[in-house]
């Protein structure tokens, strides 16, 4: 169960970072407070798994510097494009918790898949990306 | 051949008559009078795939209802459909026809995007209650069809 927590925290990090890359190439107001509320979300999940982890007495690297992006981020289209690839990749993390745990660690990892497939679908939806929905959030 | 055809036919009657083939009917034969088999239990992801089913029903009578609708609906339509294929499989039962609703008229009126929506989100919490206390070979794919519902949710807002 650790090595998935574990993951899913990495997860979290790189969320975090690209929000911030990501969040000043924003244009509307909508989108900026969006990207607020995610990283928001992001940032209390990272701090969940944090104590999560301290608990199990798991050890975690300590997150990157820095992250490589896929690509640059110059304007809005690649911003949604990159926030669409962070709530995927977060989903694939929280779903490979999902048959590693059980009770309120299962609900957790449950609670976040969900919370990034809603997100992903919000970002395409923001970014007229179609399909907005995938058959399979979280399964890479 | 016309004795065949009559034998088949009313072979065929025999069982709609029958019913299901119940453990009663099987009884009767006196093979099972020894240890009657009770029906077995559905299966905990029934719920789930009864639910993957009406839905995309539901969406393909909202197209047909309102044709402008199927670019927005069609994929919702298509999940659902993927859902209940998987689901079928793990349950370990044949695979309902997935026919759209367009080949088998049905009486139901078709449903606002609105009520789609609550359904949508209804049918989350019956996956997410399958999730939570699924086993572990069961976790993934009930997680991810709850998450799948809520976004459809989100995708209909």
């Amino acid at each position: 169960m650790s090595a998935q927590l574990a993951a899913a925290l990495a997860a979290e990090e790189a969320a975090i970072y690209a929000y911030g890359v990501l969040g000043v190439k924003l244009t509307g107001e909508g989108d900026r407070t969006e990207a607020r509320a995610a990283e928001a979300v992001h940032r209390g999940r990272r701090d969940v798994l944090v104590s999560r982890l301290s608990a199990l007495k798991a050890s975690t690297a300590p997150a990157p510097a820095g992250y490589e992006l896929p690509f640059d981020v110059t304007d809005r289209a690649s911003a949604l494009k990159l926030a669409i690839q962070v709530e995927d990749g977060v989903a694939q993390a929280w779903r490979a918790v999902l048959p590693a745990t059980t009770g309120a660690d299962r609900a957790t990892g449950l609670n976040a898949l969900v919370d990034a497939a809603v997100r992903a679908t919000r970002w395409r939806r923001l970014g007229e990306v179609t399909p907005a929905t995938m058959a399979w959030p979280g399964r890479a | 051949m016309v004795l065949t055809d009559r034998v088949k036919r009313r072979h065929l009657i025999g069982v709609t008559a029958g019913g299901a083939l119940s453990a009663t009917a099987l009884g009767g034969c006196g093979l099972f009078s020894d240890d009657p088999e009770p029906a077995p239990a559905p299966d905990a992801l029934q719920p789930v795939l009864d639910e993957a089913l009406a839905l995309a029903a539901a969406y393909d009578r909202a197209v047909l209802a309102e044709p402008g609708l199927a670019k927005r609906l069609t994929p919702l339509a298509a999940d659902h459909r993927t859902h209940a294929a998987e689901l079928s499989r793990v349950i370990g039962r044949a695979a309902p026809s997935g026919a759209p609703a367009s080949s088998a008229p049905s009486g139901a009126a078709a449903d606002s995007v609105a009520a789609l929506r609550k359904a949508e989100q209804a049918a989350q919490k019956t996956a997410a209650a399958a999730c939570r206390t699924a086993p572990a070979d069961r976790a993934g794919l009930t997680g991810s069809i709850a998450a799948a519902r809520a976004a459809h949710a989100e995708a209909l807002r």
